[in-house]
């Protein structure tokens, strides 16, 4: 039993007697998961050595019951076997066996390579989407959904190929068989093949109520694990009110519907295992009793006996894994469903081909709205002119529209009314959050373009990311889950310097500098004005000193452009402006931003 | 920096396992008796195929004479056998999957408590996707073991044993030869298995580094299209995984020979056996159904080493997962409990840090020095007291050794007048509530997370504790009141209400002594004022202690301990430091000339 392959099946036929259309899907699935001809070939190997074990199976028992008629019969009866009849059937018996096991090879070898070559094409396609989907799309998915789906549900989805070769050898070998045991002896032979259909029926039953609990307890592992993340993630505050028994007994409950689940699984198959073993065990006790008969009347030696009751041992375990291959389905259509539904979704329109092209570095904003629903809107009727090489501060209270304006500059956000133009083709943005990944700091700084250590290294200086020059392996240090854990402020300066290498005409700074302390941030905002001289800089900012720094303020109430001009006019002019200028240095802020535990 | 894993072999690593889950233990001989009854139930068809031969069929010179009656009798007995063999085995199954279940269950709720126990130094970004891991994927390869590898164990072990005993019953000397024509099979699988081991091995590897590559492209899906390096990355995520379907062919190839070798070795050893059953004749006291018996027994036995070579890297895995989950258990607990803790004294609580020096436990080859250096400081009940200094000087982890997240190396701390290694946890967390830089929020409403400060809380109270604070307005203005749903990990609400939520958190412990990590995320000005608000109320009358990342913050409380380099340099109120000569006063200058708009 338990082949390592076992999980999974479908398209065997005794089974669409059954279930037409489980089957159906089942094949259906597998249709489409073979689409590439290279598969197709690989999987066609994989089944040809399935049924050469199928075939060897059959023959294997004819040499059994061979050898008991020409070899112990006469040995141990007539007293008297020729030698060469010796040698020759136990040879044989040798040489099925071997060719038997080369199918066995042949077929999980080629089988695992169909499947993998499967997940691994399905993979390649989940990621091509994912990338080829523009910033709206990626802003309504789960993260952890469309990982999933590149991830395990691509090798779920395939997974039912793995075992599929096997379940077309047992079909084999069950046709085969019916076919050499009616042909043998025609009433036992048929009294035996009609024993067939009730275990394979034996099995599809089980398989279709076990489901149902399998389907439940993969359900509470799911839930299972998204509590213990949560639990894990929040163990600060767990620890912070001795929370630890309370938070135990929590997940405790959780993990007792996922054991009670399984139980219930166990029961089921407890009872299954037992008959499984039952049923063939009495169809032989059967074929003795009433080959005894047969032989009486010297309708069949009892060599041709005992190769039915061989046989019948042979097919035990295949007829067994049916069950096994067929609870894998649902697994892998659900896979396959989740994948299928994220490759279906339509391209979506990238907000950034709505851009206009500007020659300069001049950006024009006109009358752009947005909103993200469609009872409000996050920007109102935005209009503004920043000329080329300026610096500009949004500045506004939360929620007033900063962060989507700067985003549809950078085209990540559509406008639903209005146009935007920008230099597109030399835009950089800084978001708040900085990404970087697991990999190295020239890695994160070039993200895949061809730039030299000298640039890299001049854009860290500007970026004030010098210290990166004292990690163990300067450039080549890696960071993130593997690597140097760095602080917010310094994971902030290299996604500055991923910005400021490639000399941008715009640059787009969403908040960027405040995860810095204002003396890192001043000399920061110096050190730009220095190196790209006529770089249009748009920032949102909420400290006093980043403002001042700024040639003009574009402030923002509500998603309107409240007023537009210098900082001291504003100050001068606008009682609002005043009022949040105020607010921002009634606690200013302090002198080590950087947040690194120290 | 890698996980732990526990260095012991894997005899020692499972009965470590069934240690830490008893349940295993309680029955099993019951268990393995009834598995040896259903196994006796297997070989009732090879002796009842002898017994026809030699008692039920007779050969004279006209054919065959068959004794139906004789048939008959056998059949009747072998079916009786049979059928006390399938409800033994049946309740084996049972006995065996509800025990494992149980016991992962336990070894889950035990991992839950033990890594809520683990100090926060354990807690790390590195760590915590490893420890999630312990708890789903290695305790699931422990139960996918369970229900299947473990079941094959007890069955074919018992059916392997059984079958041997009736073997060497019928004739020892074939047994012999059966046995020893087998042995080798043994060493064949071993090795095979070393190799399928290390294939797997890298193939883990190898599927970890595709899911990195994939969660970078999905979560990094903005920036990457920001830079217009999506596709570049799609194209290394499609490498990775080229690398890891390589890598599961190659183990799946290794694996394909391990059945096939148990199907050559069962034919061998049949040849010989028939070959020498032939040799020694009907003299020997062999029977022609003794010999048929022995071919039918000798599959039997060895049909299971076939079946066991599939699940030993099942079992192998399990005992790495295993392997894995005791690591973390071995972990100690971290600070540990006080065998006999005092009590603390009631009301106002006052802190003495007296000559404490914290060295990070090392990790790695970099011999960091101490953080903290023979730091001394007593601070009365309900003083106000704000800890400055530039990143790496200490002050955070000051601020844990205070809230007893880790111990001193050196020195203790006090909490009104009590070590705090004497104070039991759960009254230290109801009397010392700290306040993490980033709040940390569960999926659920503000009620729900509020709720989590105190089990039992009524919402009256909680509504009550937000006023109390100060923060109706705030209150007021969320769209569900306390209702409102925070999202994953409180993603719905911005960093500033977060901080708002934690502060009410901490104030329903209503604790003596608040240890406060300031945020260090800028906050818009509004929420500024409420937290500012907030803060001010809830040190009313509670010893604070402020990691502060703010002058201001330090410019408020009654004192502060400025922190360079791990040793405390100057302790005062803030006028008085400001004019003294040292860092607080630079600080501070530097602060002010950053911090001025225009």
């Amino acid at each position: 039993m338990l082949e390592q392959s076992v999980v999974s099946t479908v398209v065997v036929p005794p089974v669409a007697a059954e279930s037409p259309r489980h089957l159906r899907d089942g094949a259906r699935l597998v249709r489409l998961l073979l689409r590439h001809r290279q598969h197709k070939v690989l999987f066609a190997t994989a089944v040809g050595g399935a049924v050469l074990f199928a075939a060897c199976t059959v023959v294997s028992s004819v040499v059994i019951g061979a050898i008991t008629d020409h070899i112990i019969q006469p040995r141990f009866v007539d007293g008297h076997v020729d030698a060469s009849t010796v040698v020759g059937l136990l040879g044989l018996l040798i040489l099925v066996g071997v060719v038997r096991a080369g199918g066995v090879i042949v077929r999980r070898t080629w089988a695992g390579r169909t499947n993998w070559g499967v997940t691994e094409s399905l993979t390649a396609e989940v990621i091509d989407r994912v990338v080829t989907q523009p910033a709206p799309w990626h802003r309504r998915q789960n993260t952890g959904d469309v990982i999933t789906r590149a991830g395990p549900d691509a090798e779920a989805a395939s997974a039912v190929l793995g075992p599929l070769p096997y379940a077309t050898g047992t079909v084999v070998l069950l046709a085969l068989a019916g076919v050499w045991l009616v042909v043998t002896d025609l009433v036992l032979g048929t009294a035996a093949v009609l024993v067939f259909p009730v275990l394979v029926v034996l099995n599809v039953g089980y398989q279709r109520r076990v489901s149902g609990y399998f389907d439940r307890a993969q359900a509470e592992i799911g839930k299972l694990s998204a509590a213990v993340h949560e639990s894990f993630d929040g163990v600060h505050v767990v620890k912070a009110f001795g929370a630890e028994g309370r938070e135990t007994d929590r997940l405790a409950v959780i993990a007792s519907r996922l054991r009670n689940a399984r139980v219930e699984t166990v029961r089921l198959r407890s009872t299954f295992e037992a008959l499984i073993d039952f049923a063939p065990n009495l169809v032989n006790i059967g074929l003795v009793v009433a080959g005894a008969y047969r032989v009486r009347s010297g309708a069949m030696t009892p060599g041709e006996l005992l190769s039915f009751v061989f046989l019948f041992t042979l097919l035990v375990f295949p007829l067994r894994l049916i069950a096994y291959a067929l609870s894998e389905l649902p697994r892998s259509q659900a896979g396959w469903g989740r994948i299928r539904q994220l490759l279906d979704e339509p391209l979506e329109a990238d907000p950034a081909a709505s851009l206009e092209q500007s020659v300069t570095a001049e950006v024009e904003i006109d009358d752009v709205w947005v909103s993200h629903d469609s009872d409000r809107s996050v920007l109102c009727g935005v209009s503004a002119t920043i000329a080329s090489g300026r610096t500009v501060a949004v500045v506004g209270a939360t929620g007033s529209g900063k962060t989507t304006l700067v985003h549809t500059l950078a085209g990540l956000v559509p406008p639903t009314r209005g146009r935007v133009r920008v230099p597109v083709d030399s835009m950089a943005l800084v978001f708040q959050e900085p990404f970087l990944l697991a990999s190295s700091i020239r890695d994160n700084v070039a993200l895949g373009a061809a730039l030299g250590d000298d640039d890299i290294a001049a854009a860290l200086g500007a970026a004030e990311a010098a210290f990166v020059h004292d990690l163990p392996d300067g450039l080549d240090t890696v960071v993130g889950e593997r690597g140097v854990g760095l602080s917010g402020g310094q994971r902030q300066r290299i996604a500055l310097a991923r910005a400021l290498v490639r000399r941008p005409a715009l640059l787009l700074l969403d908040d960027t500098t405040s995860a810095l302390d204002p003396t890192t941030e001043a000399r920061v905002l110096a050190n730009l004005r220095a190196t790209l001289g006529d770089t249009t800089v748009v920032v949102v900012a909420s400290r006093p000193s980043t403002i001042a720094l700024a040639d003009e303020v574009l402030f923002l109430v509500d998603g309107c452009v409240m007023a537009h001009g210098p900082h001291e006019q504003l100050l001068v002019d606008n009682g609002e402006y005043r009022e949040l200028m105020q607010a921002f240095e009634h606690d200013r802020d302090g002198l080590d931003a950087d947040g690194r535990s120290s | 920096m890698t996980e732990p894993i526990s260095r012991f072999s894997t005899v020692e690593t499972i009965g470590r396992g069934v240690e830490a889950a008893p349940v295993l233990r309680s029955g099993f001989g019951l268990t393995l008796g009834l598995a040896m009854v259903g196994a006796a139930g297997r070989v009732a068809l090879p002796i009842l195929v002898q017994q026809a031969i030699d008692r039920g069929f007779s050969t004279d010179g006209d054919g065959v004479n068959v004794d139906v009656r004789t048939v008959w009798v056998l059949g009747a007995l072998a079916l009786v056998a049979t059928t006390i063999a399938t409800f033994a085995q049946r309740a084996a199954v049972r006995r065996l999957g509800v025990r494992s279940e149980e016991a992962l269950y336990g070894l889950r709720v035990r991992l839950f408590e033990h890594i809520h126990r683990l100090s926060i130094a354990d807690h790390n970004e590195e760590r915590k996707g490893a420890l999630v891991a312990r708890v789903t994927s290695d305790v699931e390869t422990l139960a996918m073991f369970f229900s299947w590898g473990a079941l094959a164990w007890l069955l074919d072990g018992t059916l392997m044993l059984i079958v041997a005993t009736v073997m060497v019953a019928y004739d020892w000397v074939l047994a012999l030869v059966a046995f020893v024509v087998a042995a080798p099979l043994g060493f064949v699988l071993r090795r095979v298995q070393h190799h399928l081991l290390r294939a797997y091995e890298r193939a883990r590897v190898d599927n970890a580094e595709v899911l990195t590559t994939v969660s970078e492209v999905v979560s990094g899906a903005e920036t990457l299209r920001v830079y217009g390096a999506g596709p570049r990355y799609a194209e290394s995520t499609k490498r990775a995984s080229a690398r890891r379907s390589k890598s599961f062919v190659r183990a799946g190839t290794i694996g394909a020979f391990l059945f096939p070798s148990g199907e050559v070795f069962s034919v061998l050893t049949v040849a010989a056996v028939v070959a020498v059953g032939v040799v020694r004749g009907p003299a020997s006291g062999l029977t022609a159904g003794a010999m048929v018996g022995f071919v039918f027994l000798t599959y039997r036995f060895l049909e299971p080493i076939a079946e066991f070579t599939e699940v030993i890297d099942q079992t192998q895995t399990a005992v790495a997962g295993l392997r894995r989950v005791l690591g973390v258990l071995d972990l100690p607990i971290g600070p540990p409990e006080p065998r006999h803790p005092q009590a603390l004294p009631s009301g106002a609580l006052g802190i003495d840090i007296e000559h404490v020096t914290f060295t990070y436990p090392s990790r790695g080859d970099d011999d960091e020095g101490p953080v903290l250096h023979d730091v001394t400081a007593h601070i009365p009940a309900g003083q106000q007291v704000a800890m400055v200094g530039e990143t790496g000087s200490g002050k955070t982890t000051l601020g844990r050794l205070v809230a007893r997240l880790a111990d001193p190396s050196a020195g203790v701390v006090r909490v009104g007048g009590v070590p705090l290694t004497q104070v039991a946890n759960d009254e230290l967390r109801r009397r010392l509530v700290v306040v993490p830089q980033e709040p940390f929020l569960f999926e659920g409403t503000i009620a729900s997370n509020l709720g989590f400060a105190r089990p039992g809380l009524s919402f009256d109270e909680v509504e009550q504790a937000v006023y109390a604070l100060d923060l109706g307005d705030w209150l007021e203005g969320l769209p569900e009141g306390l209702e409102t749903e925070v999202g994953q990990r409180g993603a719905s609400l911005s960093a500033g209400e977060r901080q708002l939520v934690a502060l009410v958190r901490a104030s329903l412990v209503d604790p003596a002594v608040l240890v406060l990590d300031e945020a260090t995320s800028s906050v818009d000005a509004l929420t500024e004022v409420r937290l500012t608000r907030a803060l001010d109320r809830l040190a009313v009358g509670r010893t604070t202690i402020a990691i502060a990342h703010r002058l201001s913050t330090a410019a408020r409380a009654d004192r502060v301990l400025v922190l360079d380099h791990g040793r405390l340099v100057q302790d005062g109120p803030h006028a008085e430091l400001v004019d003294q000569p040292g860092p607080y006063g630079r600080m501070y200058a530097a602060w002010v000339a950053a911090t001025s708009a225009g």
